[in-house]
């Protein structure tokens, strides 16, 4: 065991902390141009696509090193780059299972956000059963035909490619019959609708697709490798914003022991009381913890020990423990951490993707982290049947598969 | 970075874990449990020799220089095995002894320990349940070159079969660690009769005991930060120690659900089985992380080693509370009997929780450091 950081990724740390001192936006970027020059900007200086061989144009870094750009980034609450899934997972996705045509075409445009990519997997009554998927690929000869439904699609409306999951082929067992292709967002066949969330902004949206096309080279894999590829893929993201999010625990925290010290209660601060200083110790212990979780994966990450189905225990994690964070701090809190817009500079906090907001919007988006990518439920089947070997369940499809 | 343990460290797991496997059966920590004084000279004298006992001392003394990343892996094991005796309490005291002793002290008895000839242990506890050294009411009077202590220690563990004790009392110059003869004139022992057999707890009364001069460890008003760094190793490794029972929870409780059957199906197949394991699971490897890491920032001497020994504690507490606590529910009504073994971790980990500084106790530390 030795928990140091080595004397490169210290190094590395330092220069990228002066880079983004010298280089954070002073002003909020208002305009998608303003954000895309942002990224670019980051791109070009090795902070976006640090962890992608230099091949495909990435930094060819470590993940820690990642790890260690989204740390700084956090710090100093720089705007975080777009085309986040994209660079975090479908062009992995690409890397992996993609033809060369595919990688010459859209890897470099990805990276530099000139085109922004969405996921097009989770439909109305496709959500933790996700391979019950009903959108439909036909094949007609010299294309596909597409139709169907997509749901919770993050960065919807800006995006111009999307990575798809449908159906090519009805009559086999429900995973068998799933193809993954990408999907050209700007035709006429797909229409993009914002859905508003209990947040109150629009990050995701309803993309329904009719008659949309997607090209014979768009396909990744085989006609029926689509649920085998959505699978393998999902694990390339885990363990890079590991210490960024939980440096943004900590700034909140910061945030949280202020306003404690700000508010009074029977004319002492709130910090006095005993019940909300044990609350407070509650908080940072599980958050310590997070932190140490998270150098644990990294530290197999560098080993090139694929997490695997483990990776799930990580986001069962910390995503239920930013759940109960941010109750216990509104619990604290009372009325001032239900604001929606900040009068004190104690009631500014990011939300744990990095959006600027009060304590009500980071403890609203809490509950999304349980339930996006695999909801908590989905994590403790994975969890239970691959790390533990629980037997499997009995279910309705499985009798009948 | 790296989180995993070195190939010797693995060993050493290995090793212990072979060891009480064999030695430290159920059938082995029942017949402790029987007995009056709960531990075994046998026991105690393989521990010596596996080098167990000297592991963090120096070698001038017998030992191996190891660090508390060692001695918590080793009190992972015993914890797993439910492992009754003083290791703990005795290799604390040895560690203080080791810290603070002068070369007489030191001679007299840090070989003793290793080689499996003397136990020792640390009454930590004064007559208020207040973990704060500073609220000790037992005083040490001086009297002629030494000192006469009065007042109350509770429950200290394994004071009953220990060769010294190590006491802390207040002089006119502060608090002072002392070195106590157990057969002193005007000190009683009183075992508490608690319910894990395991860890046999004794009140200590004081009265006007006395203790020479070369009874005093380190300088008298000096032992402050010594008593503080005692308690952050102790936590870590009663932390240790809870991760060790819950993981041999969760391991029973998730074979108990591939075998045992209701509805026709063995219940682990049922998600509201299995969820329970998958979140005992998550609380497992969430304390080997605050563990392992609280271990590692006190040999490196990490600027946050303090907060980790008190965030490792307070989470793992709670952590293998309700991971043991789950596996009595996973059982059923069998994991309630005195004849299934469920409840030798269950009252471990149980016993562990308040030592050392309990959940509030080490969460207000962690307010302190971080937030004043």
């Amino acid at each position: 065991m030795d928990l140091n950081y080595s004397p490169e990724d210290i190094e590395f740390r330092d220069k990228t902390r002066r880079w983004l001192e010298a280089n954070v936006p002073t002003q909020e970027l208002a305009t998608l141009e303003e954000r895309k020059a942002w990224h670019r900007k980051l791109y070009e200086a090795g902070y976006v696509g640090t962890l992608w061989p230099r091949e495909f144009g990435g930094w060819g870094a470590s993940p820690m090193q990642q790890a260690i750009v989204q740390d700084e980034m956090a710090r100093v609450s720089a705007p975080p780059p777009i085309n986040g899934l994209g660079i975090g997972f479908i062009g992995p996705t690409i890397i992996v299972h993609g033809t060369d045509w595919q990688k010459q075409r859209y890897l470099k445009k990805m990276l530099t956000a000139e085109e922004i990519w969405c996921q097009l997997y989770s439909e109305p009554n496709a959500g933790s059963d996700l391979a019950s998927l009903r959108t439909r690929a036909e094949d007609q000869g010299d294309h596909f035909l597409v139709n169907g439904q997509k749901i919770w699609t993050s960065s919807g409306p800006i995006s111009d490619w999307g990575i798809l999951l449908a159906r090519t082929d009805p009559k086999v067992a429900k995973h068998k019959g799933i193809a993954c292709f990408l999907l050209n967002m700007r035709q006429p066949g797909v229409d993009v609708r914002p859905l508003r969330q209990i947040t109150g902004s629009s990050l995701f949206s309803e993309v329904f697709m009719t008659n949309a096309r997607a090209e014979k080279r768009d396909l990744i894999g085989g006609l029926t490798q689509g649920w085998e590829i959505a699978q393998t893929t999902l694990g390339w993201e885990r363990g890079a914003n590991s210490l960024g999010r939980v440096t943004r625990y900590a700034i909140a925290f910061t945030q949280l022991v202020r306003a404690a010290k700000e508010l009074k209660r029977g004319g002492r601060p709130l910090f006095d009381d005993p019940v909300v200083r044990a609350k407070l110790g509650r908080i940072y212990a599980d958050l310590e913890v997070q932190r140490y979780a998270g150098l644990r994966v990294l530290s197999a990450l560098l080993k090139s020990d694929s997490p695997g189905a483990a990776s799930s225990i990580t986001k069962l994690s910390y995503t239920e423990f930013e759940k109960r964070y941010y109750e216990l701090a509104l619990e604290i809190l009372g009325h001032r951490g239900q604001l929606i817009s900040a009068r004190e500079e104690f009631e500014e906090v990011d939300t744990s993707s990095g959006e600027p907001g009060t304590w009500a919007t980071a403890f609203l988006w809490s509950r999304a982290g349980t339930i996006y990518s695999g909801s908590s439920e989905i994590q403790k089947n994975i969890i239970g049947e691959r790390v533990l070997g629980l037997p499997k369940e009995v279910r309705a499809d499985r009798l009948k598969a | 970075m790296d989180f995993s343990f070195s190939p010797d460290q693995q060993l050493l797991k290995n090793s212990a874990r072979a060891f009480l496997d064999e030695h430290m059966k159920p059938a082995a920590v029942r017949l402790l449990w029987d007995d009056p004084r709960g531990d075994s000279d046998t026991l105690w004298k393989e521990m010596a020799q596996l080098g167990w006992l000297g592991l963090s001392l120096p070698e001038a003394y017998g030992g191996s220089a190891l660090g508390m990343v060692e001695a918590a892996i080793l009190l992972d094991e015993l914890g797993r095995a439910a492992c009754p005796g003083p290791y703990w309490p005795t290799v604390l005291a040895a560690t203080a002894i080791e810290r603070a002793g002068s070369d007489a002290q030191k001679k007299r008895w840090l070989s003793a320990v290793a080689t499996g000839d003397a136990r020792a242990t640390i009454a930590l506890l004064d007559a208020d349940l207040d973990w704060n050294p500073e609220a000790m009411t037992t005083r040490a009077e001086k009297s002629g070159s030494g000192f006469t202590l009065s007042g109350t220690k509770q429950f200290v563990p394994w004071a009953h079969v220990a060769n010294v004790l190590l006491v802390p009392a207040k002089t006119t110059d502060g608090l002072t660690l002392f070195l106590v003869d157990p057969a002193a004139a005007g000190l009683t022992l009183e075992p508490a009769p608690v319910m894990d057999l395991a860890t046999r707890l004794t009140i200590v009364k004081l009265d006007r005991v006395a203790v020479p001069a070369d009874g005093v460890l380190g300088g008298p008003g000096q032992a402050g930060p010594l008593l503080a760094e005692l308690l952050r190793r102790g936590a870590v490794g009663a932390a240790a120690e809870m991760l060790g029972a819950a993981r041999r929870c969760l391991d029973m409780a998730v074979e108990y659900a591939k075998v045992r059957e209701q509805f026709g199906q063995p219940i682990g197949s049922f998600q509201a089985i299995r969820h329970k394991c998958a979140d005992m699971l998550l609380e497992v490897e969430n304390s080997h992380s605050a563990v392992y890491y609280a271990a590692w920032a006190l040999d490196a001497k990490a600027e946050d080693a303090a907060l980790a020994a008190s965030v490792a504690k307070a989470y793992v507490g709670d952590a293998a509370r309700k991971v043991c606590g789950e596996a009595i529910q996973i059982h059923g009504g069998i994991g309630f009997t005195w004849e299934y073994d469920l409840h030798l971790y269950f009252k471990r980990a149980k016993a562990l929780e308040p030592l050392y500084g309990d959940g509030d106790y080490h969460r207000e530390l962690i307010v302190r450091a971080v937030a004043g």
